[in-house]
């Protein structure tokens, strides 16, 4: 019986499902995953093409916001409200 | 971290002080917006934000640099507020607890097959969809409204953490020493911003702009 256990845990960690696929993926944007999961992930890929896409759009909501800083932040609708313009400006003056 | 250093050495050693520091009021007209808008999308709190812009006016005050140009200003008085913002969340980190577990508790549960032969994989029709040619989406200004909406649709402390990480591309190791969590919790924490957020603009955007 326990035999079979380790076989099925080994089974389970060579063969990740999406779920697991999913949270690898999202773990190496982070850091380096150890080599038996960095295999097991690769051959996950090889046959599943929604964990392909999701890897994909994730690395490409990462590379979106870093690379356009300006208009992320651009996005936000609010600005500063006058009344706290003018208090930090008279904030200014006095340390002037 | 060495930021205003980083952002100082830019500065050719000729540079006229044509911006010179005599009219910080210039400066809250100048760059006050962008810089307010900048500290809210992280701190997520309109009276944070605005104190974090005027110590970062302040600092600069006292740095007493000038600058040949408007963009060099803006960068140092970036790099000045970064500081400022990550001092308010080595605070914030000492004093409250960082993690928000509740959050996507099921990982989107919803989304998987539940039991049986196929359990935790994709249920097909609710899996990822194709982005078709999500590159071109860049320059499109309602596309960047859309990703802040999403952002803006995080739990408070996920938000940051993701803004820390994914937006500012702070190391994990930093973030963790900085928010006083572990590396498990932010990596979780990361996973459930990262499924909220591609699901949130794949609804909100991809679809509808196939």
């Amino acid at each position: 019986m326990k035999f079979w256990n380790k076989i099925r845990s080994a089974c389970a960690e060579l063969f990740p499902n999406c779920q697991e696929a999913v949270r690898a993926q999202s773990e190496a944007l982070d850091h380096p995953l150890p080599l038996a999961k960095r295999l097991s992930l690769w051959l996950h890929l090889l046959i599943c093409k929604w964990c392909r896409r999701y890897g994909k759009q994730i690395k490409f909501l990462r590379d979106a916001a870093q690379g356009h800083l300006e208009q992320f932040t651009e996005a936000e609708p609010q600005e500063l409200s006058p009344e706290a313009r003018e208090r930090i400006k008279r904030r200014l003056q006095d340390q002037k | 971290m060495n930021l205003m250093q980083a952002e100082n050495s830019l500065i050719p050693g000729d540079a006229k002080p044509a911006r010179a520091l005599s009219d910080p009021e210039r400066w809250v007209d100048e760059h006050g917006d962008y810089l307010f808008k900048f500290a809210l999308m992280r701190l997520r709190d309109p009276q944070r934000a605005e104190d974090a812009v005027q110590e970062t006016f302040l600092a600069a005050l006292k740095g007493g640099q000038s600058f040949a140009g408007r963009s060099a200003e803006k960068s140092w008085l970036v790099g000045i507020l970064k500081n400022k913002i990550c001092d308010h969340f080595r605070k914030a980190g000492r004093e409250t607890t960082f993690t928000d577990l509740q959050f996507y508790d099921d990982e989107e549960g919803d989304r998987f097959v539940a039991d049986g032969v196929g359990k935790g994989g994709w249920i097909h029709e609710l899996g990822p969809q194709e982005w078709h040619k999500a590159g071109e989406n860049l320059d499109n200004e309602l596309f960047w409204k859309t990703y802040r909406d999403c952002a803006g649709k995080l739990p408070t402390n996920v938000a940051a953490v993701f803004n820390l990480r994914e937006v500012d591309g702070i190391e994990s190791k930093e973030v963790c020493a900085m928010l006083n969590i572990s590396e498990g919790n932010l990596w979780v924490m990361l996973h459930r911003a990262r499924m909220a957020l591609r699901r949130c603009l794949e609804t909100n955007w991809f679809a509808k702009n196939a």
